[in-house]
């Protein structure tokens, strides 16, 4: 997919991260309901038995082609020097950053730093100028659609307070 | 029971966030005697937008705002049945009397009993009863029972279903008590909100229903109503339906939906005269011809609007969590 | 009868006299329908003192093209994107972005366009003419017939799965393990929420579905110029007209696809509280259960795509039906629509065609002449909609990302969806970076929860009896079927291998 270098064996260490995050997550669910009435427990401990199930025949298969050695424990480049080459990292932070900041910049300061920042990251720097114009125009957009055509309760910020100032007084 | 503490801070930024600022910028001691109200007041709703509080909070503003000389902005909070709505007025909003409540006292009051919130709930109390709006027992217009001595003889040879909206809900406890009195076995189907619990009698999912009048009266010829857990007040529009009390010689409280404003206790005991303020001017909202017009402006039910203060709604909420303390093992399995 | 052919076509020509509130409405309804988040229940209920504000039958008009443009312009980004913009159109993206990245998008959404419109617009005649008899269906479908009508959804998760079993199967069960997070539907235990109230009502859908369809395809794209393969990109450089016709005429050679798939849409839709969704996934089973190239599925076959979009449409006139008959919103929009049209004094139930005929008739009429306009207004768009795969992912997945996670937002405007949206991204990303198929665990959460809310409603009623579940005569021919719609594929492929054995 992605042109990375591929070990001949089949690398299993990624595959194995979701049916052991089903496994953790079946585990605490269970710890959930243990004392619950049986309303609460029939379909869950049919539909997590089955899932504990399945992950424990992917781990069998797992220890069996390691055994032949048909498969390493390898990540297949799932993570790697790579991500941060392509912009992906980046891209990954940014959209943190996004959640987290959306709150207390507002929405639309929030949508133009993050989409400016993430096609800047994301084209090497090469593109400042398309970059914060294309920003700009995303994020009015928004601004126009989210908050002042719908009036969503989109968090609001130092740019929705001035514009909301700006028109009440125009 | 965690909150994410960034869930709710757009309430404090918001369209009123300079004059919010301002005011609490000053130390709180100084503004005890402050020209109340001087901003929006926000008001918390545990349900939908769009639901039934929506329009009864809305009929109810209209008029109130006059009395109070200042605008409600409602922030609708719905989920697990209005406790994330509760958790976040108790747990985020600044007890300032300027964030109210405005919840169902019925269904809402009962869910603690079942199980208790994070919060303490001494620590906020409702101050103005809206309404009372009693349960009542229907079934769909094609359904082969028809009449409240069939359903009571059937239920006495094999349990009927009934469904409901949710188990820890004031008609659900209606139905026990018409078994109790009766000696007929009722099994309580809970069907997820009243759409899907007029939906349950109509295609006879299950033998008949219990929910909020109000709801089964918009439901109109859909439905046949056959028992009014309270006072029947609207007559015709629940099919002439007599109450639980005349019909079985029973001596029970009414099973109410109750819609009311709810406020911290702190904001009650920080700032009396505020609290004053709001206590008055919704008492005054009742003797304005308008909120009856308002009412049936917006399609709800007038006979149900019925004044009630703190005392009131204290006494209210004590019944109802005796009341849920009672049928706890019934409406939670355990 | 006359009397009602006259009404008819008395609201045929009235409605056509609103083009000028249908045309505007439809781009509103496509816009709404392609961001995940917005529907055309929620902005009607932001629209809510606009709409409350208009006569009858503008509200009527507007509301229902609403709603037709909405489920049609949710297809749009699933295929150009692989964004599902509701969850009704889920199973879209599984043969429409395939064709997308062909260079075949604006075949693929001609092709959708021309499956939404006659599926929509079949079904309104049809519910139109059976609707009494169609609003009996909710009469029949219970708990019991509803549990099999969900499994045959949920056994699309063991199709898309085909490459790699075990693996599908992990993923479609893990789907359901997280829809089963949230309180129980009887008593109200609140399981598996990590203390969060947000979660106490279940995973809401629109942050999954922007997580592990948006959020992922965005850290995934950006790996290449473009969405689109060499080849693709080559063929879209010059669109030309001549895609948008190739599009209409596989969609109408495949006519009679077209219309058994909006048929079943219809059926689903007749039933309170089913919805689009599970339609959607039902038809693409059916389809591909049925099909002479089931595998096929998933490569970028018209059938694939023609199924969902046929039927989540159908669902769009069903859910009208129990509606106008017996006053029961089929799903949230027809609850909206009720609220909107009772404040406007109709009064709803089984007397509404004597009291408000005008408004029964003229909501089918309504949704009929929508959808006419809508295929002429959209179908010349698609050349020019189909553009936006040439865009370069570096502005392409920012720009996706930002308003799909302000799309999961808005349905309950909680921050808390919005990270949400963004665990889901991480977890889409890691499942589809290592062969786990993301719409596997996204079947699972839409339909985890509705299977267990009937089969515990089922359970509920029987008092815990397990065997009430073959104890109606329609359920156990439902169960037939799904046995039989499971067995049948397998049997076909080995009689075609004995087959081409016995020709070599």
């Amino acid at each position: 997919m992605s042109g990375r270098d591929y070990d001949h064996r089949r690398q299993m260490g990624g595959e194995l991260i979701i049916p052991a995050l089903a496994v953790c997550f079946t585990l605490y669910y269970f710890t959930t309901i243990w004392n619950s009435p049986w309303t609460a427990q029939v379909s869950a401990f049919s539909i997590g038995g089955i899932l504990l199930l399945l992950c424990a025949a992917f781990f069998i298969k797992t220890a069996l082609l390691l055994r032949s050695s048909e498969a390493s424990l390898g990540l297949g480049g799932l993570v790697g020097i790579e991500d941060v080459r392509n912009g992906r990292l980046a891209l990954v932070l940014a959209t943190i950053g996004y959640v987290w900041l959306i709150e207390d910049l507002g929405f639309t300061l929030t949508t133009f730093l993050f989409i400016a920042i993430s096609i800047t990251a994301l084209g090497h720097g090469k593109n400042v100028g398309r970059a914060t114009a294309t920003a700009a125009v995303m994020s009015l957009a928004g601004w126009a659609v989210f908050i002042w055509a719908f009036d969503t309760r989109f968090p609001r910020g130092w740019f929705e307070t001035t514009m909301q100032g700006l028109m009440a007084n125009g | 029971m965690t909150l994410k503490t960034t869930l709710n801070r757009r309430r404090f930024l918001g369209t009123t966030a300079a004059a919010a600022g301002l005011t609490l910028a000053t130390p709180a001691i100084l503004r005890a005697d402050d020209d109340f109200p001087s901003r929006n007041i926000s008001v918390y709703i545990p349900t939908a937008e769009g639901g039934g509080a929506d329009r009864n909070f809305r009929a109810f503003a209209s008029v109130w705002k006059d009395k109070l000389g200042t605008d409600f902005e409602p922030g609708f909070y719905p989920g697990a049945s209005g406790r994330v709505g509760y958790e976040l007025y108790m747990g985020k909003a600044e007890p300032d009397a300027y964030n109210l409540i405005f919840g169902n006292m019925g269904p809402e009051v009962l869910n603690w009993a079942m199980q208790a919130p994070s919060f303490n709930i001494d620590d906020y109390l409702y101050f103005g009863r809206v309404d009372t709006d009693p349960g009542a027992l229907f079934v769909g217009a094609e359904s082969p029972l028809q009449s409240l001595d069939q359903i009571i003889e059937t239920a006495k040879t094999r349990p009927l279903n009934v469904g409901t909206s949710r188990m820890a809900h004031p008609a659900s406890i209606g139905v026990l008590s018409l078994g109790e009195a009766t000696g007929a076995e009722f099994n309580l189907i809970p069907l997820g909100g009243g759409k899907n619990t007029v939906a349950g009698a109509v295609t006879g999912e299950v033998d008949f229903s219990v929910l909020t009048s109000g709801t089964v009266i918009s439901a109109g010829d859909a439905v046949k109503t056959l028992l009014v857990f309270g006072e029947n007040r609207v007559g015709a529009a629940l099919d002439d339906a007599p109450s639980m009390n005349d019909a079985f010689g029973t001596d029970l409280p009414e099973m109410l939906s109750s819609r009311a404003f709810g406020i911290h206790q702190r904001a009650v005991d920080d700032y009396p005269e505020r609290f004053e303020t709001l206590t008055s001017t919704f008492a005054e909202t009742f003797e304005d011809p308008a909120l009856l017009e308002s009412y049936i402006a917006a399609r709800g039910t007038p006979e149900y609007l019925n004044y009630g203060g703190v005392d009131d709604c204290a006494a209210f909420k004590a019944a109802m969590l005796e009341l849920g303390e009672r049928y706890k093992p019934l409406l939670t399995g355990a | 009868m006359g009397d009602t052919a006259a009404l008819l076509a008395t609201a045929f020509t009235d409605t056509l006299g609103y083009w000028w509130i249908i045309i505007p409405t439809i781009f509103l309804g496509l816009i709404v329908g392609g961001i995940p988040g917005f529907s055309a229940a929620n902005t009607i209920i932001i629209l809510l003192p606009l709409t409350l504000a208009m006569e009858l039958q503008t509200g009527l008009v507007f509301m229902v093209t609403l709603y037709c443009a909405a489920r049609m312009g949710a297809g749009i980004p699933a295929i150009l994107v692989n964004i599902p913009g509701t969850a009704g159109a889920a199973a879209t993206p599984l043969d429409g972005y395939p064709m997308t990245k062909q260079g075949r998008g604006q075949q693929a959404l001609a092709m959708s366009f021309v499956a939404s419109s006659i599926g929509g617009l079949l079904t309104t005649l049809v519910a139109l003419a059976a609707m009494p008899l169609l609003a009996r269906v909710g009469f029949y479908m219970h708990s019991v017939e509803m549990v099999v009508v969900m499994l045959f959804g949920i056994s699309l998760i063991a199709s898309i799965a085909a490459q790699d079993m075990l693996k599908g199967l992990i993923a479609g069960f893990f789907g359901l393990m997280i829809g089963a997070i949230g309180t129980d539907v009887v008593y109200a235990t609140p399981r598996g929420t990590f203390g969060f109230l947000e979660l106490y009502d279940g995973v809401p859908l629109i942050p999954a579905l922007v997580g592990l369809f948006a959020v992922s395809e965005a850290f995934i794209i950006i790996e290449k110029r473009v969405i689109l393969t060499a080849k693709g990109e080559a063929a879209m450089r010059n669109p030309t007209w001549h895609a948008t016709f190739e599009g209409i005429s596989i969609a109408l050679k495949r006519w009679w696809h077209i219309i058994w798939t909006s048929m079943i849409g219809l059926v689903i839709g007749v039933i309170p509280g089913a919805g689009a969704a599970i339609a959607s996934f039902v038809a693409y089973q059916q389809s591909r259960t049925y099909s002479k190239t089931p595998e096929l599925y998933g490569t970028g076959h018209a059938e694939g795509l023609i199924a969902p979009e046929a039927a989540n449409n159908g669902v769009t006139s069903g859910t009208l039906v129990p509606l106008l008959v017996l006053g029961i919103p089929g799903g949230a929009t027809a609850a909206i629509m009720l609220v909107v049209l009772q404040f406007q004094g109709v009064s709803f139930g089984p007397s509404l065609f004597m009291s408000n005929p005008e408004v029964g008739y003229g909501m089918f009429m309504a949704m009929a002449v929508a959808y006419l306009l809508m295929f002429l207004t959209i179908l010349p768009l698609s050349r020019y909609m189909c553009r936006v795969t040439t865009v370069p992912t570096i502005y392409l997945a920012p720009i996706i990302i930002s308003f799909t996670l302000v799309g999961a937002f808005v349905p309950r405007e909680y921050m808390f969806d919005m990270q949400l949206a963004l665990a889901f991204g991480v977890l889409g990303y890691l499942a589809r970076r290592t062969g786990y198929h993301v719409a596997a665990i996204l079947i699972g959460v839409i339909l985890g929860p509705l299977l267990e809310t009937y089969f515990m409603r089922a359970l509920q009623k029987s008092n815990g009896d397990i065997m009430t579940l073959f104890s109606s005569t329609l359920g156990n021919i439902l169960w037939l079927c799904l046995v039989a719609s499971l067995i049948l594929p397998a049997f076909l492929e080995w009689r075609r291998k004995t087959k081409t054995e016995a020709a070599a």
